[in-house]
């Protein structure tokens, strides 16, 4: 491959393609063309070598004036999982949101039962079993509260009620779903129970009559996960509601965003396609959302590093060069992970670990310096 | 015997008359209003017999939903309508405040954004500005810009977008959760 590539371009450069009037994308393609047809022959190729390069001592090397000065061009893709379910309600919300829904009890008709029902239907006959434990009320996230009676004053939940909580309002409705009593969180008693819990009681009749078969409702799954227990970093089942960036133990043992060089003539889009696949594997489902970079870092070397960068496999256009190196400059591109998991047995930057995690855990992890740089193209959930 | 002239009789007949309505106006001519100008509905007679006849679901919603206190109203003694506007005002603020948040987040990664891309614009093929350049010593410059002018491109941006993408987060997590098995 090596033989064939530099004889492509001792031929491009012995004939006219070599002058300025070709554009270098165009002679890149040409040389790369020449270098397949010479390695279908390669020990013609070989064997015709010698004599040819003897007799064209005009093409100098590229390290004839010293190796280049320049500065790693890196390219990184910031792979995130987007958060799958929505975030925590914070305890005034739902205190809010239930108190919005009894205002709403008090300004709404009251509910009107043979619309929905017809006399002596089954229906009708559940509704009436349990009208008098729920007060009338038919909806099941707001507890015994019946705008239309004496006390409809009296709509303010007490301090300590798990009333409003999302996960109370599916247990309740579960259970209602299930035949069974609704039983309430707090004593939601009046006069006639004497400030007794009204739910649950034998003697108002809701527990009197037993349903005739038992019904199952299937529950839905927990917002926390086994992998949320066990705080698995490698598992995309983590920590639900918030965005998982994918992060890589590179060989120094720095914690970063998988990242490599740019190569030859691809650009961004293409490099990050490239990494993606080169640091985590084929089997992720991923999706680089734009062509232009999201934030950039950029770190100075305290002393130049003499580095010789060797042409990468996925890449034509790359070819071997030698350059001093002052600093690096990495640019992230923002993609998306929908389906699969990294894995590093493939790995080509020879990382060590990998795991997937939220904002405040990625500041934990890298370097301070690094996160200054970063910290603000993540988002905040 | 010398005909009379018709000169009068085309001045006043009401044919040539209706000719000389201004242009505009002759499409009215043509086709005669029959609809009303108001958009209100067309009452019908008072007849039980005549009328149209009535959907029986609507007769029965406005049946049920009929109630003598409608609309109702909500009456606060002066403690509770304080505390009513207390909270409203505090809902106000936290919603205030939550967008503030949202739109400093976007801000943030709207700057980064530019700085990235300010930054690409600057950058030539071996990675350094021409502030770099002077300062390293380094004289010659290769495709300036070049990562800059592709990552501006936006040809195709819309071609690959997964239909994944469109899931919405819901209250509580998918049965099966991730898909950790996928292979390509």
């Amino acid at each position: 491959m090596n033989a064939g590539q530099q004889s492509a371009r001792r031929i491009a450069s012995q004939n006219a393609l070599s002058r300025d009037t070709v554009c270098i994308s165009c002679r890149h393609r040409l040389a790369s063309h020449a270098s397949r047809r010479h390695a279908s022959a390669a020990t013609a190729a070989v064997a015709e070598e010698p004599p040819r390069t003897q007799t064209n001592p005009s093409n100098p090397p590229v390290t004839a004036t010293g190796p280049k000065k320049a500065f790693q061009l890196k390219c990184s893709p910031v792979l995130s999982r987007p958060p799958v379910i929505t975030r925590e309600l914070t305890s005034f919300e739902k205190a809010f949101f239930l108190y919005q829904k009894r205002l709403n009890e008090r300004l709404a008709l009251p509910f009107t039962r043979y619309f929905y029902t017809k006399k002596e239907t089954p229906g009708d006959i559940e509704w009436k079993r349990k009208r008098s434990l729920r007060r009338g009320t038919a909806a099941r996230d707001i507890g015994a509260y019946n705008a239309y009676d004496d006390e409809k004053w009296n709509d303010e939940v007490l301090v300590g009620s798990k009333l409003g909580d999302p996960e109370d309002i599916t247990e309740r409705l579960i259970l209602d779903a299930e035949g069974k009593d609704i039983t309430e969180g707090e004593p939601q008693g009046d006069a006639e129970t004497g400030g007794e819990t009204i739910s649950g009681d034998a003697r108002a009749g809701e527990g009197s009559q037993k349903p005739v078969a038992e019904v199952n409702v299937e529950r839905p799954a927990s917002r926390i996960t086994e992998a949320d227990e066990q705080n698995d970093v490698k598992s995309l089942n983590r920590k639900l509601d918030r965005s998982l960036y994918l992060l890589v133990q590179n060989k120094d043992g720095q914690w970063r965003f998988p990242e490599d060089r740019v190569y030859g003539r691809e650009n961004l889009h293409q490099a990050a396609e490239r990494i993606l696949l080169q640091a985590g594997g084929i089997n992720m489902n991923t999706w680089v959302l734009a062509n232009h970079p999201i934030g950039h870092y950029v770190n100075a070397f305290k002393s130049p590093i003499l580095s010789k960068i060797l042409p990468n496999r996925l890449v034509r256009t790359s070819r071997e060069l030698e350059q001093e190196e002052y600093g690096e400059k990495v640019f992230f591109l923002k993609s998306r992970i929908l389906a699969g998991q990294a894995d590093l047995s493939q790995n080509e930057y020879k990382d060590k670990d990998f795991s997937w995690l939220a904002k405040e855990e990625v500041e934990k992890v890298v370097s301070k310096h690094y996160w200054s740089q970063i910290r603000n193209m993540l988002t905040e959930r | 015997m010398k005909a009379p002239s018709m000169a009068l009789l085309r001045a006043f007949a009401p044919i040539t008359h209706s000719q000389t309505l201004p242009w505009t106006a002759r499409g009215c001519l043509a086709q005669q209003q029959k609809s009303n100008f108001s958009t209100t509905e067309q009452r019908q007679a008072r007849d039980k017999n005549r009328g149209p006849k009535k959907d029986p679901r609507i007769t029965q919603i406005r049946y049920h939903l009929y109630h003598p206190l409608t609309p109702r109203p909500l009456r606060f003694s002066r403690n509770r309508a304080l505390r009513h506007w207390t909270i409203h005002r505090a809902w106000q603020r936290y919603l205030d405040e939550q967008r503030k948040q949202t739109e400093r987040t976007l801000e943030r990664q709207y700057n980064a954004m530019s700085a990235a891309c300010e930054a690409l614009r600057l950058v030539d093929a071996h990675g350094l500005t021409a502030d770099e350049r002077t300062k390293i010593g380094e004289s010659n410059t290769k495709e300036e810009g070049r990562l800059y002018r592709i990552a501006m491109l936006k040809t195709g941006v819309w071609d690959k977008v997964p239909i994944e993408y469109g899931r919405i987060q819901t209250e509580t997590p998918p049965r099966k959760g991730w898909n950790h098995e996928w292979t390509r």
